[in-house]
C-alpha cells in the first residue's frame, strides 16, 4: 500500500484550510474596521503544538512567515496551556512584524490530551495603536514613539478576560470602541477556529488528524523541493538599494531630524543565494546595518519575502504551510536592516523594505532562471496619510491609503499597469467614495503612460494620483523607489522612477520620498507611482 | 399557457405549463449557430398554443463576455478618469504568481476617450461640459465604427445633465443609425466609479447582441409573446431587455434557483439549499424561506453590480477531470473535459482521462444501458481500463480509486455548501438540499450525509429546472438610487418623494409591458451603514401592494432600528448610539401574473415494485473508505407514483438525471411526485 494515501490528502488539504478560511470569514464578518472589513488586512492560520503551521487563510503575502514567529513567541513565552487561553501580542521583536499588526495565538484542547495538540493564530492590521501619529506609521527614530507594544501576553487565560490588561491597551490607542470591536473579531475567529479542529479530531480521531496534517507538511514540503530542483545548482548573487533611510534626503522627514542621520543615505539590500538539488540557502549578509528611520524590517518580514518569492515559483497549487519552508534556509546578520534589533522604529520595513526584499531575491534568481523570472515591479506601496479637521464637518479625520504601480515584464509577456505588487494587494478607496467622507477633491487617476521599462516587453505602467485638499491638513508620505529604479532584465529598460509632486498655485515642486508636509486649501499632491521594469532587448521588439 | 425556454450550451430545455397546471417538458440539442432553430422545432414538438407567452433565458451576453466577442464598444469619461476601468481596484487576481493576472477590460485604452466635465458631492457643477470636445469624441466614434458607447461621469448617479447631453450629441443627428448608447446614471445610478462604469460598458458591450438575437427570435416566434429571463429571477419584456441587456447575464442559472425554491417551497421545505451539479460546474444557492439576492455579482471577473440571485459557483461536475498532481495528491477539476471530448464512457478516442462520471459508472451508480433515456450507450470496458490506470498509479483497488474520485468532488462541494451556509451563519441541519442538474441526484445524499443536512428532495424534472423556473417567474424590475444622506437629518418626507419618483419610474414600466396597477407590488429597501463604514446593509420593508411606498408608515427611526438589528444579525454587534446614513433607495417592483397550481395527487399507499425495472451491483461505502457492493434495486422515475416509499441501496433512473438512494436512507414520492429522501 502507498503509504500516503493520495485521496485523503486532498480532502484533508481543503478541510485544514476550510478551518482557516472559516476563521477568516468570521474576523472580517464581526471586525469594526474598514481595515480589517473591506481591504481584508489580516490572516488566520492553524499549527501544530511544535509551532508548524499547517494551514493559512491569507490575504497578505507579508504574514506568510510572520505567523510562525508569532506562535513561536507564544510556545517559548507560556508551557501551561488551559482551555480557553488566549495570547495577544504586536512586539515586533517577540513575534511581530509592526505594531498595527496584533496578532492572537490560542491553543486547541481535545479530550483525553492534558497538551493542546493544535493551536490557532489570526493577525489584523489595526487602524491605531497610539504613538506619536494617527495610523501608528508615523517617521519615527524608535519603536516607542510607533504605538503601545504589547510582549505576548495571556489576555485570557482559563476562559477569564484579564480586564487590566485589556483597559491599559485600550487606554493607549486613539479609537478605543473601534479596538475593542476588533480586538473581540479577533477573539471570535479564535473561538471558531478551535471548535472547528476539535469537530474534525472527535470524527477522526486524533491519531489520524495528526498523520493527515503531517502528510501535507511533506506534501507542501515535496511540491516546493521540486520547484527547487528545477533551478540549475549554482551561487547568484544580487543587489538592490532602498532609496534614502527617511531622514537624509534632502528635505525628508519633519524639522527636528537627528542631523546624525545626514550621509547614511541609501541602505544596500544584498542576497546570496545557493541552490544545490533540491535544497536553497538564501543569506542576506552584506546588507547595510540597520537605519535610524522606520524602513527597518524583523527577521519574519525578511523570511516572509523570501517565502513569497518561493510560493509564487511553487505554484498556487501547494498548500500554505510550513512544509514549504524546509527546503529554504534564509540566513540574515543579526543587528542588520533586514533583522533589526530594538529600540529599532520598524512600521515600514513591513510595507516598503519588504518589497526590496522581494526585488533582490528575485533579481538573484534571474540569473538562475533567466527564461522565468520576470524584472522589477514598483517595489513600493506608496502609503499615504492625510490628517487634519473636516471644517464642514468640525470633526478630525485620518484617511490612510496605499498606492499602486507597474508590475515588471517578464518572458510571459508585458507587465499589469496600476496594481498592487507583491507583498500587498489591498483594495482601492473608490473617488467617489473618498470624496463623500473626506474634504478632498481627485483631479486625476490614470495609468502613467510610458513609466513602464521599455523592452521586447514593457513593464507595466505607474500610475498618476491626483488629490486636492480643500482644507488644511498634514500628509505624510512614505515611499519608495523615487531615486532608484525598478530594474529590467534580459536587456529590459528599468522602468520610470515615482515622483510626489505638490502643486501650489500651479506651481509643480518635487517632494522627497518619505517626507511630513502641511497642505493648504488648493493644494493638489500629485503621486506619480513607478512603472514596471522591461523585459529583453528593446531591438526584439517584435511580439508585444 | 407559458412556455420556459433555457437555451444551453449542448441542451435546449423547454417546459409548458397548462391552465389546468399540468406541465409537459421536452429536451433536445442545441442548434448552436441559430438557436430559434432548435427552439422553432421544440415548440412544434410539444404543440404548444400559437399564443403561449414564451420566457426565454439566454446565454448570449454570458458567452460574449466569456470569449469576448462583444460589440466594439467605447467609453467617455470625466478627464482624468480614462483608466478606471482598467486600474479598477487595484489589485491582481492571484496572491502569488510571478506574473499576476487581471481581467482585460473590455473596452481598449484606444477606445476609452475622456472629456472636460466635473460635479462635486452634491451633484453641482465644476466644470461644465465642454461640448466641442464632445463632438470632436462622437466624430472619432463614428470613424472607429463604434456600435456601443457607454457614458460614466463622476458622480453621474446625482445629476445626470452631462451624461444626458453626451447621449443628445450622439444620437440627434443620426436617428436610427447612431450606436446604441448606455448611460451610467441610468444602468446603475449608484456610488463606486469603477462597479458603475464596469457594469454601465458590460451593457453596451452586449446590448447589439442581445437586440440582433432577439429581433431574430421575435421573427421566427411570430406572435407568440415573447419575455426574457433576468439574473435577479425575474423576467422582462424583450424591449426591454435591449437596453438592459446586462440584467440577461446569468439568467440561466437564477432560472435554476428560482425552479428548484419553488417546487421545494410547494412541498413545504423552503428552507433549503439547491444543487445544481452539470458538467462542468456545480452552482449551489441557499434559501432561508426566500431566494436571496446579492448586489455583488461578477462575470469572468468583472464587477456587474445589478441585483442578482445571489449564487455560489466551483469547477466541479461530471466533466471534472481527476488527476494525481506532483505531490502525489489526487485532484479533480477544475479541468472538465466538457462536451467535448466528454468523459471517457462517452467512447470519443480523445477523451482519455477519468472524470467524476466515469468514476461514478465504475462504481455501477450509472447504468449503462439507461443513460439519457437509453439513447447513449456508455462504455463500461474502455472506461474500466482507463481506471485500471488510475487505480494503478494510485496503488489502489479499482473501486476505492473511483470511490476516492467521489469524495474529492464531494469534498469540494461540500466546502461549496459550508461556504454559503456555516459561514454566513446558517446552520445546514435545518436545511433541505435540493438536488438537481445531470450529476446533482448522484451526488446529494452522501453530500448531505456529509454535512449532515437531514433531507434531500429531487424534483420530478431535475433536468429542466431552469426553464421550470423561467415558467414561474414574475415581471421584475429593480431601480437604485444612491442619495448619502444622514439617517438621523432626513424627514420622512423627503424620503418619501425620492421614493416616490422611484415608484412613478417603475409604474410606468411596468405599465408599458402590461400591467396594471392591481397586479404591481412594490418592495421598497434602503442601504444603510455606519457613518465611516465602506459596506452597506440592504433593509427591505414589507411589500407593499399598489399606491405607496417608502418610509410613510413606519418612520425614519423604523429603518434605523431595523438597520441596528440586521447589523447585530449579520456582524454579532450593532451601536445605537452611533450615526447612521442612508447610502442607496432601492424598489423592486414586480408584475404578477396568475400562475396555475401544480397538479397535486393524493399520495396513497402503493406498492413500488410496479416500478421496479431490474437490480444490479452498486458500491457504497458506509464507513466511507472501503467501498463494497451492494444489491441494489433500479426504479424508473416515471413509473414512481405519490405515496412510493423506495429502500436504499437504490437508483432511480430518468431521461436526465438518475438519483442514488444509499443504504440507510429512505426515500418517498409525494403529491407533486418529488422524491424526498431521508435516513431512516
Amino acid at each position: 500500500m502507498n503509504p500516503v494515501d493520495p485521496i485523503a490528502l486532498e480532502i484533508f488539504k481543503n478541510l485544514f484550510i476550510s478551518v482557516a478560511e472559516e476563521m477568516g470569514v468570521t474576523l472580517g464578518r464581526t471586525a469594526y474596521s474598514p481595515n480589517i472589513k473591506e481591504r481584508r488586512d489580516f490572516s488566520c492560520a492553524c499549527f501544530l503544538a511544535d509551532g508548524r503551521m499547517i494551514a493559512q487563510a491569507a490575504h497578505i503575502p507579508v504574514h506568510l512567515g510572520a505567523m510562525p514567529a508569532s506562535v513561536r513567541a507564544a510556545l517559548e513565552s507560556f508551557s501551561q496551556w488551559r482551555p480557553g487561553d488566549l495570547v495577544v501580542l504586536n512586539d515586533p521583536y517577540l513575534g511581530g512584524t509592526h505594531l498595527p499588526d496584533i496578532t492572537m495565538v490560542s491553543p486547541v484542547l481535545v479530550e483525553g490530551r492534558e497538551d493542546p495538540p493544535f493551536f490557532v493564530a489570526s493577525r489584523a492590521h489595526h487602524a491605531d495603536v497610539g504613538g506619536m501619529s494617527p495610523g501608528s506609521m508615523p517617521l519615527a527614530t524608535e519603536i516607542y514613539q510607533e504605538g503601545l507594544i504589547i510582549p505576548p501576553i495571556k489576555l485570557i487565560e482559563a476562559g477569564r478576560l484579564n480586564q487590566a490588561v485589556f483597559d491599559l491597551i485600550l487606554r493607549n490607542v486613539r479609537t478605543p470602541a473601534e479596538r475593542r470591536g476588533d480586538l473581540a473579531a479577533q477573539m471570535a475567529a479564535h473561538r471558531v477556529g478551535e471548535h472547528r479542529l476539535q469537530e474534525i479530531v472527535a470524527h477522526y480521531g486524533l491519531d489520524q488528524v495528526l498523520r493527515f496534517a503531517g502528510w501535507l507538511l511533506a506534501y507542501a514540503e515535496r511540491m516546493t523541493r521540486l520547484a527547487v530542483e528545477r533551478i540549475p545548482d549554482g551561487v547568484y548573487r544580487f543587489r538592490d538599494e532602498l532609496d534614502d533611510d527617511g531622514f537624509s534626503a534632502a528635505g525628508a522627514g519633519w524639522s527636528g531630524r537627528p542631523e546624525s542621520s545626514v550621509g547614511s543615505s541609501a541602505p544596500v539590500i544584498q542576497a546570496t543565494i545557493t541552490v544545490q538539488g533540491d535544497q536553497m540557502t538564501v543569506d542576506f549578509t552584506g546588507s547595510s546595518p540597520a537605519v535610524i528611520g522606520p524602513l527597518n524590517a524583523v527577521r519574519a518580514i525578511t523570511e516572509s519575502a523570501t517565502w513569497y518569492v518561493i510560493r509564487c515559483l511553487a505554484g498556487p497549487d501547494v498548500p500554505v504551510n510550513s512544509g514549504t519552508f524546509a527546503p529554504v534556509t534564509v540566513v540574515v546578520p543579526r543587528g542588520s536592516l533586514l533583522d533589526a534589533d530594538p529600540p529599532h522604529a520598524v512600521a515600514a520595513g513591513n510595507v516598503e523594505t519588504s518589497q526590496r526584499i522581494v526585488d533582490v531575491v528575485l533579481g538573484a534568481l534571474a540569473q538562475a532562471l533567466p527564461d522565468l523570472i520576470p524584472a522589477a515591479s514598483q517595489g513600493t506601496m506608496n502609503n499615504l496619510t492625510i490628517g487634519g479637521t473636516d471644517p464642514e464637518r468640525g470633526t478630525p479625520f485620518a484617511y490612510y491609503e496605499t498606492i499602486g504601480g507597474g508590475t515588471g515584464a517578464g518572458p510571459a509577456g508585458p507587465g499589469l499597469g496600476g496594481v498592487h505588487v507583491h507583498m500587498t494587494n489591498t483594495m482601492n478607496t473608490p473617488i467617489e467614495a473618498l470624496e463623500y467622507a473626506y474634504p478632498v477633491r481627485v483631479r486625476r487617476y490614470e495609468l502613467r503612460r510610458g513609466s513602464g521599462g521599455g523592452g521586447r516587453y514593457r513593464g507595466g505602467d505607474g500610475v498618476i494620483r491626483e488629490i486636492e485638499f480643500l482644507c488644511p491638513a498634514t500628509v505624510t508620505l512614505l515611499t519608495e523607489r523615487r531615486r532608484t529604479a525598478p530594474y529590467g532584465l534580459q536587456g529590459g529598460e528599468p522602468g520610470a522612477p515615482g515622483r510626489n509632486l505638490l502643486i501650489r498655485q500651479g506651481k509643480a515642486s518635487d517632494l522627497p520620498g518619505k517626507v511630513q508636509i502641511r497642505v493648504e486649501p488648493g493644494d493638489i499632491l500629485s503621486v506619480h507611482t513607478p512603472g514596471g521594469g522591461g523585459w529583453g532587448s528593446p531591438s526584439d521588439h517584435t511580439e508585444n | 399557457m407559458i412556455l420556459g425556454v433555457d437555451v444551453g450550451g449542448t441542451f435546449t430545455d423547454l417546459v409548458l405549463l397548462d391552465p389546468h397546471g399540468q406541465i409537459r417538458v421536452h429536451k433536445l440539442p442545441t442548434s448552436v449557430h441559430d438557436p430559434s432553430v432548435a427552439i422553432w422545432q421544440g415548440i412544434a414538438d410539444l404543440g404548444a398554443d400559437p399564443r403561449a407567452v414564451v420566457v426565454h433565458g439566454t446565454t448570449v451576453a454570458t458567452n460574449a463576455l466569456l470569449e469576448r466577442r462583444g460589440a466594439r464598444t467605447a467609453l467617455i469619461t470625466t478627464a482624468g478618469f480614462r483608466d478606471v476601468l482598467e486600474i479598477g481596484r487595484q489589485t491582481r487576481s492571484e496572491l502569488y504568481a510571478l506574473y499576476p493576472t487581471r481581467p482585460v477590460p473590455l473596452v481598449p485604452a484606444p477606445w476609452r476617450f475622456e472629456v472636460p466635465e466635473r460635479m462635486d458631492r452634491n451633484g453641482m457643477v465644476l466644470t461644465p461640459l465642454d461640448l466641442q470636445e464632445t463632438d470632436a469624441i462622437v466624430s472619432r466614434l463614428m470613424e472607429e465604427q463604434i456600435e456601443s458607447v457607454a457614458v460614466c461621469f463622476l458622480f453621474s448617479f446625482l445629476n445626470p445633465t452631462h451624461e444626458r447631453q453626451v447621449r443628445e450629441r450622439i444620437v440627434q443627428p443620426r436617428g436610427s443609425s447612431a450606436p446604441f448608447v448606455s448611460l451610467s446614471c441610468e444602468v446603475l445610478p449608484e456610488y463606486r466609479e469603477y462597479e458603475r462604469t464596469s457594469t454601465t460598458v458590460i451593457n453596451a458591450y452586449v446590448a447589439p447582441l442581445i437586440s440582433r438575437y432577439l429581433t431574430n427570435l421575435e421573427e421566427k416566434l411570430g406572435e407568440r409573446r415573447l419575455r426574457v429571463m433576468q439574473s435577479n429571477g425575474g423576467t422582462i419584456s424583450a424591449e426591454a431587455a435591449r437596453t438592459h441587456a446586462a440584467q440577461t447575464v446569468l439568467s440561466g442559472p437564477a432560472g435554476g434557483v428560482m425552479g428548484a425554491f419553488a417546487v421545494a417551497r410547494m412541498a413545504g421545505l423552503d428552507q433549503c439549499i439547491t444543487l445544481d451539479m452539470g458538467g462542468t460546474s456545480t452552482d449551489v444557492s441557499l434559501c432561508p424561506g426566500r431566494v436571496q439576492e446579492t448586489a455583488e455579482g461578477m462575470i469572468t471577473g468583472l464587477p456587474l453590480r445589478l441585483p442578482m440571485i445571489d449564487i455560489h459557483t466551483i469547477g466541479a461536475g461530471g466533466g471534472s477531470i481527476a488527476r494525481l498532481d506532483a505531490g502525489g495528491a489526487l485532484r479533480v477539476g477544475p479541468q472538465s473535459a466538457g462536451a467535448d471530448p466528454g468523459p471517457v464512457c462517452y467512447g470519443n478516442a480523445r477523451a482519455q482521462e477519468i472524470t467524476v462520471t466515469d468514476a461514478n459508472l465504475v462504481l455501477g451508480r450509472l447504468d449503462a444501458d439507461h443513460f439519457l433515456g437509453g439513447r447513449m450507450k456508455l462504455d463500461v470496458e474502455r472506461t474500466r481500463a482507463y481506471m485500471e490506470e488510475l487505480a494503478r498509479r494510485l496503488n489502489l483497488p479499482l473501486a476505492t480509486a473511483a470511490w476516492g474520485v467521489i469524495r474529492v468532488v464531494n469534498s469540494n462541494m461540500e466546502r461549496a455548501i459550508r461556504t454559503i451556509s456555516v459561514e454566513r451563519g446558517y446552520d445546514p441541519r435545518r436545511f433541505t438540499l435540493v438536488a438537481f442538474g445531470g450529476a446533482g441526484p448522484l451526488h446529494a445524499c452522501e453530500l448531505a450525509a456529509a454535512l449532515r443536512i437531514p433531507r434531500v428532495l429531487v424534483p420530478l424534472h431535475p433536468g429542466v429546472l431552469s426553464a421550470l423556473g423561467m415558467v414561474l417567474a414574475d415581471a421584475m424590475k429593480d431601480y437604485s438610487q444612491t442619495v448619502m444622506l444622514p439617517a438621523g437629518q432626513v424627514s420622512a418626507e423627503a424620503l418619501q418623494g425620492l421614493f416616490h419618483a422611484l415608484q412613478e419610474r417603475a409604474r410606468a414600466d411596468l405599465h408599458a409591458e402590461g400591467f396594471d396597477d392591481t397586479q404591481i407590488m412594490f418592495q421598497p429597501a434602503l442601504d444603510m451603514r455606519y457613518v465611516g463604514q465602506s459596506y452597506e446593509l440592504t433593509i427591505p420593508l414589507v411589500p407593499q401592494a399598489g399606491a405607496a411606498a417608502g418610509p410613510s408608515a413606519p418612520g425614519i427611526q423604523e429603518w434605523v432600528r431595523a438597520f441596528h438589528e440586521a447589523h447585530r444579525q449579520r456582524f454579532s454587534h450593532a451601536d445605537e448610539t452611533e450615526p447612521v446614513e442612508i447610502v442607496n433607495l432601492r424598489l423592486k417592483a414586480t408584475g404578477q401574473s396568475p400562475k396555475p397550481r401544480f397538479l397535486y395527487e393524493e399520495p396513497r399507499d402503493l406498492d413500488p415494485r410496479a416500478a421496479v425495472i431490474g437490480q444490479k451491483a452498486v458500491y457504497f461505502a458506509p464507513d466511507s473508505l472501503v467501498p463494497r457492493p451492494l444489491p441494489t434495486t433500479l426504479y424508473e422515475r416515471q413509473r414512481l407514483a405519490p405515496g412510493h416509499r423506495l429502500l436504499g441501496p437504490a437508483l432511480v433512473v430518468q431521461l436526465d438525471a438518475t438519483t442514488l438512494i444509499p443504504p440507510d436512507w429512505a426515500a418517498r414520492v409525494d403529491g407533486w411526485r418529488n422524491l424526498i429522501i431521508e435516513p431512516c
